[in-house]
């Protein structure tokens, strides 16, 4: 009995620890001096870098406060299976908002080590019908709370958690990609070959992580369980200059996009909020809010690459645009 | 590719820039740079209160880039016309942010209306100039209750100020907000004005409290010309539930399947490997007649 | 005593098949064994670099290796089904191709699961499917229905060995010691007597059944596998009889094509008849029927309901694989109709030609099932890597499906070393029968 009280103080205050990071973390970070800034910083090459300037009127780069920097947080495949107690994340994304700045992709990539072309957000331009002008769609994983992914694995390597959190431990996956086919939101994508950043072992991996990746198994938008036990957003909603993207609790019935929190039911009651493909019995836990009343113009989003827009040749409005010049 | 490669350039092309000794270049680069020296004082909820200078470099023309300073140290005095009392130093953090916490029986110099005045000095270096910024602020006591009135949870705000002999001199006019913590933010409920020292507001009755069923309320005054920044919380018992507590059932995505998919599984499988058992020891009979056979016209 | 000398005379007759191997057939294994080799390079080529050497990627993630994989199952399925249910009905003419189903059955179901596992990523993890086992996916309802059909066929096969194997221990005069002891021990001391005849009639019996069954189960597992997904082409209630009606037909086809070789290579013309070519070709033509039938439900519906997905998928299916879909699912259904419903065009080539057919359109359709409902997906593709839009196999994925082509005729090459193609103890029944019911017709006939 005893000894049964002690180890869970002991995981007690390991949890402590990784919820409390963040505010750990900051006060303690001011005292952090210049002294290891230019030795240490600048040995280490992995890493988010952030410009600042010294006192003396240098202008140098530092590792960003991130994520993986915490050792006490790393949390290993078999407790990433539990998830964060009581809570259930959902997601909305207001697509009246969204201009196809593409940074919710690009900080997303940063944060999960990926290539150009491996977006685990993808923004894709939708029409709905002949009529209707098209929009900006940001998908991430929805997170479905019947998800067919989980259900067809043969080996429990993608799972869902009491939080509603879906994720894939690349330790287990066998590569079978039945989980592939079976989302019908296309969200998942594989490690066809191996890659030079696989062999990154800096951090341990963890499915909250997807870092670093793995041959031969899938990968998909993880909601940055890694970010919320410190009380830090998802990076795609922390970096999205139009605040697009909202983030929370549900069961707390609250949504923030870092600048404005708000009540997650009223936000989809009284703006329409839906979930793509309803009737495919999914469930999702990213909500949509129409893309009525944009606040930007469509062609907003064309300032991209050129590779970018290559991709939505298919879109007939983009097709027209073409045609007239405008792109 | 085309993505990391250009920042890879772009970073690699800064470093050569700042990094190495190129005197000409950060020259040229301070000059384009707005200094942002801010100084705030906030009373924290535990009674202690934050000091806290940011310290940033903006660039005049691309509003997006802004240099944080790094390490650079600020020190905090409590000063009156007289006098002046260090209060303790700290340097910036990467986001050039630096603060200090004053106990809550830290004793301040202060004048006949119980104002006192804060000063925030960043001493400059040789690329940089020296600055300094000062606040006066009064010390708020704002207090946060939950009462059930007519059957609605209301938020009560108290707030005074002690004058210097001890006596409470409620707050005339400060705008409040009052709002609730959430696990990632915190959501606003309210915007109001505390007039001669209260503020009521009534709770939405339906919004859940947190994972343990209760409710942390903030009063916040924010930016106040005499009272700086004061916070305020309260945690209460929250009616509403947190509607978390799923059941764990069997389901297709849960770990343990339904009961039913086990249930056949088993019937199929114990019906068909007996047939195969059943088939070989047949077959083990046959055996043993041939042997038998074999055996025999031996005899 | 008669029955003795025709024994004799049977594995005098059949020897030469079983031991001599003709110059021709030395070539033939020669070129099948280079095939395998080529596809071993293959093999290695992709364990090494990872998937990326084939054509999937992902959006299209099963490629070809689930066509074959689908392909070979089906070939074991009806394979299973036509052999149980010659046995189990005591079929006449069930002599001339029981044993040659057998063997497809067993052969292509070894091949076949070798390409699921093709197509898997990682092999090093295989053994994960028994540790972390998860009943709720329909791929461990496939592992334990494979390999529980794989035992089934393989005992069942060798119940219906057992005879032959005790008929060339007897006769085994002139044979090679090592074959004298293995058919010594595999025919476990069956000696024909009233008692283990009754007896192995009665396993081989119940086998017969529990192998159709088996069959159905495994089959329709694997159509499961699709329509149980939410995808638009694949979420099909009639998917798993439609498989089932698929798979016998391409297993007929591939049976007349076998008797058609066997035929013509062992000079065996007078146990394999025009009849049992023209009694192939009359099954032929009514799973055609069913087979064209169900196509045409499947296609028909999603065509006159037209939801967008649907629709989406029936305009690339018109379109990118337009001729594609001619061959599978006119020619490779009209055709063979065609050629056996007349009488006058039956006859041993022009159905062997029509099973031909059959077979090919049969891997375009499934071609057709797999491939275009992967690239047509609820939201459109957006990208600009034509290897993500588009899928096409790889000289790998093609060196490992002819391996695996390669590896079936070879296996089934070397069991037909091992046993007599047509059942010598089946002849040896089928004459006693004879005789007996000529008897009994005369008695009969006496009063
Ligand atoms: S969106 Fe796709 S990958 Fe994500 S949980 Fe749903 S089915 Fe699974
Ligand atoms: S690819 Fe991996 S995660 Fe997906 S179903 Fe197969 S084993 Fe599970």
């Amino acid at each position: 009995m005893k000894d049964d009280k002690t180890t869970q103080n002991g995981t007690n205050r390991r949890k402590f620890l990784k919820m409390g990071l963040l505010s750990g973390a900051t006060t303690v970070a001011g005292a952090s001096l210049l002294a290891n800034l230019t030795s240490e910083e600048e040995l280490k090459a992995s890493g988010e870098k952030i410009r600042v300037l010294t006192p003396d009127g240098k202008m140098v780069e530092v590792d960003a406060e991130s994520i993986n920097n915490y050792p006490e947080a790393h949390i290993t495949p078999e407790e990433s299976r539990k998830g964060i107690p009581g809570r259930k994340f959902v997601m909305v994304i207001d697509l009246s908002k969204c201009k196809n700045a593409r940074t919710c992709v690009e900080s997303c990539q940063k944060a999960h080590h990926l290539d150009y072309n491996e977006e685990y957000m993808k923004i894709l331009l939708l029409q709905d019908h002949e009529e209707a002008d098209p929009y900006w769609f940001p998908k991430p994983c929805y997170h479905c709370d019947e998800p067919p992914c989980v259900t067809v694995c043969p080996t429990g390597a993608t799972f869902k958690r009491d939080d509603g959190i879906v994720l894939i431990d690349n330790e287990r996956c066998i590569g079978c990609k039945f989980c592939v086919t079976s989302c019908p939101y296309s969200v998942r994508q594989f490690h066809w070959s191996h890659k030079p950043k696989f062999d990154n072992t800096d951090l341990p991996y963890s499915p909250e992580t997807s870092v670093p990746g793995e041959v031969g198994t899938v990968m998909k938008c993880d909601f940055c369980p890694d970010m919320i036990r410190q009380g830090k957003l998802p990076h795609c909603v922390s970096s999205c200059p139009m605040g697009v993207i909202y983030f929370g609790d549900k069961n707390e019935d609250m949504v923030t996009n870092g600048e404005e929190t708000v009540r997650f039911s009223e936000l989809i009651n009284d703006r329409g909020g839906y979930r793509y493909l309803e009737h495919l019995g999914t469930k999702p836990n990213v909500y949509y809010l129409p893309p009525v009343d944009r606040q930007f113009p469509l062609e907003r989003g064309f300032d991209v690459d050129e590779e970018i827009i290559e991709r939505y040749k298919d879109v007939p409005y983009v097709q027209d645009m073409k045609e007239k010049g405008k792109i | 590719m085309k993505f990391n490669l250009s920042t890879y350039i772009i970073s690699f092309l800064l470093f050569g820039l700042f990094v190495a000794p190129n005197v000409m270049a950060q020259e040229i680069n301070l000059r384009d740079y707005r200094i942002r020296f801010r100084f705030k004082t906030i009373k924290q909820p535990d009674q202690s209160r934050m000091l806290e200078a940011s310290f940033i470099a903006a660039n005049k023309k691309d509003r997006k880039d802004r240099l944080p300073v790094y390490g650079a140290e600020i020190s905090f005095f409590n000063v009156s016309e007289e006098e002046k009392v260090a209060l303790g130093t700290a340097k910036t953090s990467k986001e050039g942010i630096a603060h200090i916490i004053l106990p809550k029986d830290q004793s301040y110099l202060t004048d006949k209306e119980g104002k006192f005045t804060l000063r925030a000095v960043f001493a400059g270096t040789d690329e940089m100039k020296r600055q300094e910024r000062e606040i006066s602020t009064k010390d708020v006591q704002l207090s946060v209750e939950l009462a059930e009135k007519d059957s609605v949870q209301t938020v009560q705000v108290n707030a005074h100020i002690l004058d210097s002999l001890g006596v409470a001199i409620p707050l005339e006019e400060a705008d409040v907000i009052v709002s609730v913590q959430g696990m990632l933010s915190r959501m606003v409920m309210d915007e109001g004005t505390i007039e001669d020292g209260t503020y009521e507001f009534k709770m939405p009755a339906d919004l859940p409290g947190d994972v343990d069923g209760n409710m942390t309320v903030f009063a916040i005054i924010e930016d106040h010309d005499d009272y700086g920044d004061v916070v305020q919380k309260k945690t209460v018992e929250w009616k509403v539930p947190n509607s978390s507590n799923q059941e764990d059932e069997n389901s297709l995505w849960s770990e343990v399947a339904p009961i039913w998919m086990y249930v056949v599984l088993t019937i199929l499988l114990v019906g068909i490997w007996g047939n195969f058992a059943y088939t070989i020891t047949n077959l083990f009979k046959i055996k043993k007649e041939g042997q038998k056979l074999k055996t025999e016209p031996m005899k | 005593m008669d029955v003795t000398i025709r024994k004799k005379e049977l594995v005098k007759e059949f020897s030469p098949m079983l031991l001599k191997p003709s110059k021709w057939s030395k070539i033939w294994m020669a070129i099948l064994v280079a095939f395998i080799l080529y596809g071993l390079v293959a093999l290695v080529v992709q364990l090494t670099k990872g998937q990326v050497v084939t054509g999937m990627r992902d959006n299209v993630v099963w490629g070809i290796y689930t066509i074959n994989f689908i392909f070979f199952l089906c070939l074991s399925y009806s394979g299973a089904f036509a052999s149980g249910v010659l046995h189990f009905f005591n079929t006449p003419w069930k002599n001339a191709v029981s044993r040659i189903v057998e063997i497809i059955t067993v052969v292509s179901l070894i091949v076949g699961p070798i390409f699921i596992i093709l197509c898997m990523a990682r092999l090093d993890r295989l053994h994960y499917l028994f540790i972390y086992p998860r009943i709720q996916s329909p791929i461990t309802w496939d592992v334990i229905a494979i390999t529980t059909d794989l035992i089934g066929c393989l005992l069942y096969l060798y119940l219906t060995f057992i005879p032959d194997f005790a008929i060339l221990r007897d006769n085994s005069e002139g044979l090679p010691k090592w074959r004298k002891k293995l058919y010594t021990s595999l025919a476990i001391g069956y000696q024909d007597t009233p008692t283990q005849r009754r007896r192995l009639h009665k396993i081989t019996k119940i086998m017969s059944a529990m192998v159709i069954a088996l069959a159905i189960v495994t089959y329709s597992v694997l159509a499961w596998i699709f329509s149980l997904t939410l995808q638009p082409g694949w979420n099909s209630t009639i998917f798993a009889p439609y498989f089932i009606v698929a798979g016998l037909y391409s297993g007929i086809g591939v049976v007349i094509i076998a008797m058609y070789l066997i035929r013509k290579y062992f000079k065996l013309d007078h146990y394999i008849r025009k009849a049992h070519f023209l009694s192939a070709g009359v099954i032929l033509l009514i799973t055609a029927l069913l087979y064209g039938y169900f196509t045409f439900s499947e296609y028909f519906a999603r065509w006159f309901s037209h939801k967008t997905h649907d629709a989406n998928l029936l305009e690339t299916l018109f379109n990118d694989y337009f001729w594609m879909f001619i061959l599978a699912n006119y020619i490779g259904i009209l055709v063979p109709i065609a050629i056996v419903f007349f009488k006058k065009l039956r006859t041993i080539k022009t159905i062997t030609f029509a099973a031909v057919i059959a077979v090919v359109g049969l891997w375009f359709n499934r071609y057709l099932i797999v491939v275009p409902t992967q690239e047509t997906p609820y939201l459109p593709i957006q990208d600009t890597r034509p290897e993500f839009v588009h899928y096409s196999a790889t000289w790998v994925e093609w060196a490992l499906s002819f391996a695996g082509v390669a590896a079936f005729v070879l296996f089934f090459m070397l069991l037909m070393r091992l046993v007599p193609i047509i059942p010598m103890s089946g002849i040896i029944d089928y004459e006693k029968k004879g005789k007996v019911r000529r008897d009994g017709l005369t008695q009969q006939q006496q009063p």
